[in-house]
């Protein structure tokens, strides 16, 4: 084979690898469709948006789980969002320089933690603990807020560094030169600065909160009903799915898979919005 | 503001400092004007200001307030010195308040992993344990054939997920222009790496495991986690091979190399440390993956499955199987937290070799990127 048709058969096979991530996609929106079909024609969408699940009498309503999803993941934001911030602020600006590669070790290494060991750990500590404290069963919202911040700590954490690390040196240079404080120059220079990074990191560390299934199952309930307080048990969108498939046919299976296209329709929405607050493609996948 | 607009209301005539009216905003009025409101003083209040009846009147004395007629360098001093310090008082609470917040956050990281290995590292490093059979209805049992699904697993999906990815890797650093198929790749990539795990199950689930009829099988499984992963592996295959500087490749292709050879002998080689990190940083999140596992692959074996049509269980999805039908294994606490830091060990141990292997790569090949 002469080497420009070989060089024309290698390009055209890297092409097919690439494309396999496009085709990956089409297949998993074009399957979780296919499947959730049969429940948007036997079910109707006013049923399957309602707020009760009850498959016996023909209720397969998704509210009390697309709003558990919702506050578990603005719940673990709101704990994560600031500790994680301030630390890629200690990571970049206030940590002796020596330390700042340990430091920053401990925070890849809890992005890598499983989240079925973070699970376990909330299920034989956290809940106990706050069932202790509460008086009540111990799971529900707040157990799973906040072992949902442990999770989005790290990957907020990494792209808000990267963001800060991006903004020029002369920047905070020319800012400290005319005399501000080393906070001065952090909250008037550099966070503006890196406000778009920042942004996008967040995003993404909701996207990882409501996508969560694992560790919140083991913290959450179960319950399919709206919780009463932070500590009853209560279902993500996610746990419904991952408790319930096995053992599911018809109609409410194919319900489930409609709790699944909402997740990935929410996942892709906050991509987008990602794209749209950075002005670009992003950096995917885990934080590594 | 200015000089100009300085006597037209009510607003600015209060806020007319007396420099205003020889001759309009001097600069060190626009300096002192600065200081003040850096030092959060209201002008209107503090007494470093005067009123409308600014020429020759003393100003109005209120309770509380030091009266200040002072100098316009006075003024600008002591206004300087006030923002100064509350800058400095400011700055020390901001560190205090970040140190206390990483803290709390470094220290959750340590709780984390303390509590998970001091639960189960006993149990998980005990050869009758991590050798052993699984039992059912009886205590005492092993983990022998999740701990083989597991590296199985990991290692059918790295066969198929690394010649992807980094062939994805190379198309689209090495072959593709930006243009509109790029764009399209970059979006798929994203939008993947964006989906829920679980939803990979399911979808696991329809294709390969119902619709292929392959069954509960660790092939299905490797089929999903190869599609959950690959963005992943192929982003950091990316940073590696774009991270090969530009001379590499001229000076393969000015010795006459085709685009192809270039990329065989002068940037995979040197890109192979960071697509090695990448890959062993894969295996880590592959063992560690359970929703996507549990309806793929299944969540408990009595033998060691070698055959990878063959339904299995990894650890991660065991660990679930103990959560949640416990009552079957009567020491199921103690399995479940041995299975947890074993896993746990294994990641912070791939974790290290990760950064070990590519120093150590980079060393040999005395190339630093």
């Amino acid at each position: 084979m002469s080497s420009i048709s070989r060089e024309w058969l290698i390009k055209r096979i890297l092409l097919v690898a690439a494309m396999v991530v496009v085709l990956g996609l089409a297949m998993v929106v074009y399957f979780m469709a296919k499947e959730s079909l049969p429940a948007f024609r036997e079910a109707g969408p006013a049923n399957l948006f309602s707020a009760t699940w009850s498959p016996r009498d023909g209720r397969y309503g998704m509210l009390v789980f697309l709003v558990g999803t919702l506050t578990t993941a603005a719940g673990g934001l709101l704990l994560g969002t600031p500790l994680a911030l301030s630390l890629a602020l200690f990571l970049t600006q206030v940590a002796p320089r020596r330390s700042r590669a340990l430091f920053s070790r401990g925070v890849e290494i809890l992005a890598g933690i499983p989240s079925i060991v973070l699970g376990w750990l909330g299920f034989t500590m956290l809940v106990p603990w706050i069932r202790k404290l509460s008086g009540s069963s111990g799971s529900g919202i707040l157990a799973a807020s906040i072992i949902l911040a442990v999770m989005v700590i790290p990957t907020i954490t990494a792209i808000s560094k990267d963001a800060l690390e991006a903004v020029p040196a002369s920047y905070a240079q020319a800012s400290l030169a005319v005399g501000a404080t080393r906070w001065q120059t952090t909250w008037r220079v550099l966070l503006p600065a890196a406000r778009p990074g920042i942004l996008a990191a967040v995003i993404l560390g909701l996207g990882r909160a409501v996508g969560e299934t694992m560790a919140v199952a083991m913290v959450i309930g179960p319950a399919s009903v709206f919780p009463t307080s932070l500590t009853t048990p209560t279902h993500t969108l996610t746990t419904k799915i991952l408790m319930e498939m096995g053992e599911s046919t018809g109609v409410q299976r194919s319900s489930l898979f409609a709790m699944g296209l909402v997740l990935l329709l929410l996942a892709m929405a906050l991509v987008l919005l990602v794209r749209r607050v950075s002005g670009g493609p992003f950096k995917y996948g885990v934080v590594e | 503001m200015n000089a100009g607009t300085a006597g037209n209301g009510p607003r600015h005539t209060v806020l007319r400092r007396p420099g205003a009216r020889d001759g309009g905003f001097g600069e060190g009025d626009e300096a002192l004007r600065v200081m003040e409101r850096a030092a959060g003083v209201d002008e209107g209040k503090a007494g470093l200001t005067e009123g409308s009846a600014g020429q020759g009147e003393k100003p109005a004395q209120r309770p509380g307030v030091k009266p200040l007629y002072l100098g316009r360098k006075d003024r600008i001093a002591e206004a300087a010195e006030k923002a100064a310090r509350r800058a400095f008082l400011a700055d020390r609470v901001a560190r205090l308040g970040i140190w206390s917040l990483s803290a709390l956050a470094l220290s959750v990281v340590a709780l984390v992993i303390g509590v998970i290995l001091w639960n189960g590292l006993g149990t998980a490093l005990s050869p009758s344990f991590l050798f052993g059979k699984p039992e059912a209805m009886r205590e005492g049992g092993g983990i022998w054939p999740m701990v083989v699904s597991s590296f199985y697993l990991a290692a059918l999906t790295l066969l198929m997920v690394i010649p992807l990815g980094v062939g994805a890797a190379v198309y689209m650093s090495e072959f593709a222009g930006e243009g509109r198929l790029t764009r399209l790749v970059r979006f798929g990539a994203d939008s993947l790496s964006a989906v829920p795990s679980v939803v990979f199950g399911i979808f696991g689930m329809v294709v390969f495991v119902i619709y292929l009829d392959l069954g509960y099988s660790l092939l299905a499984g490797a089929l999903t986690l190869t599609l959950l992963n690959l963005p992943t592996v192929m982003r950091s295959a990316e940073e590696a091979v774009r991270s090969v500087p530009v001379s590499y490749r001229e000076a393969a292709l000015a010795l006459g190399c085709t685009r192809w050879e270039t990329v065989k002998r002068a940037v995979l080689p040197v890109a192979m440390p960071g697509i090695t990190t990448g890959a062993i940083l894969c295996v880590g999140r592959i063992v560690g993956e359970s929703a996507a596992v549990i309806y793929t692959v299944g969540l408990f074996v009595r033998k060691v499955p070698w055959s990878p049509l063959r339904p299995a269980a990894p650890m991660a999805a065991n660990i679930w199987h103990m959560y949640t039908e416990g009552a079957l294994v009567p020491d199921w606490f103690r399995v479940a937290s041995g299975e947890a830091a074993f896993l746990l060990l294994l990641v912070l141990t791939l974790n290290l070799a990760a950064r070990w292997v590519a120093g150590a790569v980079r060393k040999r090949m005395g190339y630093r990127v």
